[in-house]
């Protein structure tokens, strides 16, 4: 290999690249390494036999249907708590602002937990659903919906803020005194400025709904067929030791998320040619 | 020192980024203690040149050579060179004192002297004063005379100095171009400053350095260049000048044949109410005021002609022209490129007897 | 200025359904934490808190997370050094792999981690002769911590050191400064508040990881269980005031948190302002 050099006049760039390259070589190559390793090692009938287990793929199921459904709830209220704290002023607005990064800041663990208590029949939140309308929430499908939603709050509002935050009113108002109303303005001025942010949003979120695990797996209860997430299936293969198993199903799971990722990126660049004009 | 060598000398830079090539072929020499401005339009590869000089950048090949000896693999820092940026780089944490004793401390000068030093440098710029001010608290002007205050403090044996006008009011500006020229010429140091701008280039140096695609143009003083434009992009480039295509169509002018172009500037113009003029009153040509604008100290007159529209500049002691009105043109003289070459043409009445019939 | 303020009724039903939606997912589940774990008394939650194997927890939970903090500090700085001060190929693959760790389920982060340190890997034989144990151990616990909030630092310091540009550093390089006094007395100002930010950010996430921690810990009690899988243990265990009790010191820290992003961000922008 050729050594890195450069003949930039501020000094400490060997220091500064060495001490990056190490440290990423430890924490994230060298293990990324042993995963690829490790996967020429499986044979493909192997693969290929676990991830087709029925219960493997009602897990993929699970987790990408669950994961789709709170993205897209918070992908709606997003938008609308971006519009909120960007275009209104009233009183608490700063609160609300900290709040939303809570998901953020409080351990999944404890978030999952606390959700559980709050949705099982007997729960504060659970009791009323349960006696008024028949619907159970923890250890369904819905409780592992209601536990993403949690996590995937601040993905959409933090990607869409500072957009709206530049979008000119003035373009506002050049629509308006050429005569459009106010849902014209919206959907036509303003929603286009602000869909690439939306779908980053949503994309983000999406992907760490599907890999999320410590706010699901209490509300889950992990019935197989029916709340069995795919992380919880990866848990359980690693628990048996059998590293084949769960490596196969990581895979596929790392196979989605990089899709998702990168039809994010598709995305971005599409509607950035079609703002910039050069579609 | 062999007398022809200059202080600062460049010979045959070469300098690429990836595809596209900042300097070719570069060779510049520059006398000590002069003040040497490099002008070109942006992307002319001024500003490489500049940053090479200071060790900011590194050729490919050539040598950069500082009193005579070859500096390309001694670092910036002990080339003894004082740095002013585009937009100064003045610390912004650190106040207008810090600043400018930054290179003083580095070299590890006694407390006692950096005092004395950043004192008299602060005095120098006039902002005595304003030492405890942070960048930010200091308007245009004043950041600019502390960016030089700072490249100065070290006692660098050359100054050079990016844009250091683009970042400030036009009015200011002006005011600012006067005192960093009093100010280097008072101190004695080599400089040399790159700009976009004629004027300024004119007005502040002793000698300017045209560059243009990534290669030098013309190097010469100020008078030369206006006077003896070396290349067609010089002929255009300095002074308000006007191709003209048919220039061959003027009376007393010969066509150079194909591929040629006349070069006009307001200068070489005069332009007369009918009658007002004896002197050129049979070898002048007739032409129609298109639109007159007010320059501040002069007015300037567009006026269509062979079908061309050409500036000139008139005082307001002379009598009123107005839009519409047809006016007597005399061209002087007007440069004429053609291919590589540029040459002045002088209008040929004025060589014979003629004309003062 | 008039479109603002002229959306009448569309505005306050919006705010009330923000409103109502961040007090059920949001503020109950943090209220319900506390009332809980406060529900049979101070005398048991106190009781539940200084709990031998609470305490253990919690200080394996800190020792974790100070070691996560402390190098991706590091490698924060030098990483974004790095990637903004000088010009050089391959930056791109260097953030996408700085970003990488983020982006993968904390589980598979936990599972790359058993793959390399693990019976099965070419490492094994050579740690375990040393007697070296990496998973099923605090160093696992220690690397899993790191690696989940391995971007925390860096993400935050690359926008403020690309929005400065090099032009101070260079300046300061032309007067022959050396890379320390570039990096204490020109850039280090500019990072402060952000350097600040991502260690509050860092602190909380390494606090309350689970998923990756639960693959590599050995889940023994009082020796690799950090306070989240504690907390597990406990619930696992119907002991739910136990449990709820060790949550809130990890609520109260996570409202410590999000006080402290705010007072940091506002910091910031004050000092940014000032030396604009």
């Amino acid at each position: 290999m050729k050594p890195v050099k450069n003949k930039s006049i501020i000094p400490g760039f060997g220091l500064s690249f060495g001490l990056t390259i190490t440290i990423l070589s430890l924490v994230v190559l060298l293990p990324l390494c042993s995963l690829v390793v490790f996967t020429l090692k499986l044979t493909p009938s192997e693969f290929l036999y676990t991830i087709t287990r029925p219960r493997v793929l009602s897990g993929y199921r699970v987790s990408i249907l669950t994961a789709l459904a709170a993205s897209l709830v918070n992908a709606v209220m997003g938008l609308v708590m971006a519009w909120v704290l960007v275009r209104y002023e009233f009183p608490g607005k700063k609160i609300i602002d900290g709040i939303i990064e809570l998901p953020f800041a409080l351990p999944t663990a404890v978030a999952g937990i606390s959700l559980t208590h709050l949705t099982t029949t007997n729960g504060w939140v659970g009791k009323i659903f349960y006696e008024r309308f028949g619907i159970r929430i923890a250890y369904t499908r819905l409780g592992i919906t209601i536990a993403l939603i949690f996590i995937g709050i601040p993905f959409v509002v933090r990607s869409v803020q500072p957009v709206l935050e530049k979008v000119d009113l003035q373009y506002e108002e050049a629509a308006m005194i050429l005569g459009a109303d106010r849902r014209t303005t919206f959907l036509r001025v303003i929603f286009p400025e602000i869909l690439p942010s939306l779908i980053s949003g949503f994309t983000l979120a999406f992907a760490r709904s599907i890999g999320e695990y410590g706010s699901v797996v209490f509300i889950a209860g992990n019935t197989p067929y029916e709340t069995e997430i795919a992380p919880l299936l990866i848990m359980s293969e690693l628990q048996e030791f059998d590293y084949t198993a769960a490596t196969s199903i990581a895979l596929v799971m790392l196979a989605i998320a990089f899709v998702i990722l990168s039809v994010n990126a598709v995305l971005q660049s599409i509607v950035s040619r079609r703002v910039s004009g050069l579609a | 020192m062999n007398e022809k060598n200059g202080y600062v000398e460049l010979r045959n830079i070469n300098k690429s980024y990836g595809d596209f090539q900042a300097s070719r072929d570069i060779n510049i020499s520059i006398s000590r203690g002069k003040l040497a401005a490099l002008l070109g339009p942006s992307g002319s590869g001024k500003t490489t040149i500049l940053r090479m000089i200071a060790g900011l950048e590194h050729p490919d090949s050539g040598q950069i050579l500082i009193d005579g000896k070859v500096v390309n693999d001694v670092p910036g820092s002990e080339r003894g060179i004082g740095f002013v940026f585009q937009s100064y780089a003045l610390f912004r944490y650190m106040t207008v004192f810090e600043n400018i004793a930054f290179g003083l401390r580095v070299k590890k000068v006694p407390e006692e002297r950096i005092r004395d030093k950043v004192d008299e440098l602060l005095r120098l710029i006039g902002c005595e004063g304003l030492e405890k001010r942070y960048p930010s608290q200091l308007s245009g002007g004043q950041r600019q005379r502390v960016a030089f205050a700072r490249a100065l403090a070290p006692d660098p044996q050359i100054l050079l100095l990016d844009e250091p006008f683009a970042a400030i009011d036009a009015k200011v500006r002006l005011e600012l171009r006067t005192w960093l020229r009093e100010m280097i010429s008072r101190i004695g140091i080599t400089s040399i400053f790159v700009t976009h701008d004629q004027d300024e280039a004119i007005e502040v140096a002793d000698e300017i350095i045209v560059t243009n695609r990534g290669r030098v143009e013309q190097a010469g003083t100020p008078t030369e260049l206006y006077a003896r434009p070396a290349t067609p992009f010089v002929a255009r480039f300095i002074g308000n000048s006007v191709p003209v295509a048919n220039y061959g169509s003027f009376r007393f002018f010969e066509d150079a044949g194909e591929d040629s172009l006349g070069i006009v500037r307001p200068e070489f113009i005069s332009i007369f109410k009918k009658g007002e003029s004896v002197q050129f009153a049979k070898s002048a040509e007739e032409g129609t005021v298109e639109d007159i604008i007010f320059r501040g100290s002069s007015l300037e007159i567009r006026v269509r002609i062979h079908g061309n529209v050409l500036s000139a500049l008139r005082s307001f002691n002379d009598p009123e022209i107005r839009v519409g009105e047809k006016v007597d043109v005399f061209l002087h003289r007007m440069f004429i490129i053609r291919g590589d070459e540029v040459y002045p043409a002088l209008n040929q009445s004025l060589r014979t007897e003629s004309v003062f019939l | 200025m008039k479109l603002r303020n002229n959306s009448g009724p569309a505005k306050w039903i919006l705010i009330l359904l923000v409103s109502i939606f961040l007090a059920v997912f949001l503020i109950l589940p943090l209220v319900y934490i506390l009332m809980t774990a406060l529900g049979r008394g101070l005398g048991v939650y106190r009781a539940a808190v200084t709990d031998p194997y609470a305490v253990k927890a919690l200080l394996l939970t800190l020792r974790a997370t100070l070691w996560a903090v402390a190098v991706n500090t590091l490698f924060g700085i030098a990483a974004a050094w790095c990637l903004t001060k000088y010009a050089f190929r391959g930056k791109k693959i260097i953030s996408t792999l700085i970003d990488l760790p983020v982006t993968v389920s904390p589980i598979i982060a936990g599972l790359i981690y058993v793959l390399t340190f693990g019976r099965q890997s070419f490492l094994y034989p050579i740690l375990d002769s040393r007697g070296i144990q990496i998973i099923f151990a605090v160093p696992g616990i220690i690397l899993a911590t790191i690696f989940v909030t391995f971007p925390f630092i860096s993400r935050e310091l690359i926008p403020v050191l690309t929005a400065q540009g090099t032009d101070e550093e260079e300046a300061a390089a032309l007067m022959g400064a050396g890379t320390w006094t570039i990096f204490r007395r020109v850039t280090f100002p500019h990072i402060k508040w952000a350097l600040l930010y991502g260690i509050v950010l860092c602190t909380a996430r390494a606090m309350g990881e689970f998923g990756a921690v639960s693959v590599l810990s050995g889940h023994l009690r009082g020796k690799t269980n950090t306070l989240p899988l504690y907390i597990e243990l406990l619930y696992q265990g119907y002991d739910f005031t136990g449990a709820f009790a060790a949550s809130s010191l990890l609520v109260i820290m996570a409202v410590i948190v999000l006080i402290l992003r705010i007072f940091l961000e506002h910091r910031g922008k004050k000092e940014l302002d000032l030396h604009k």
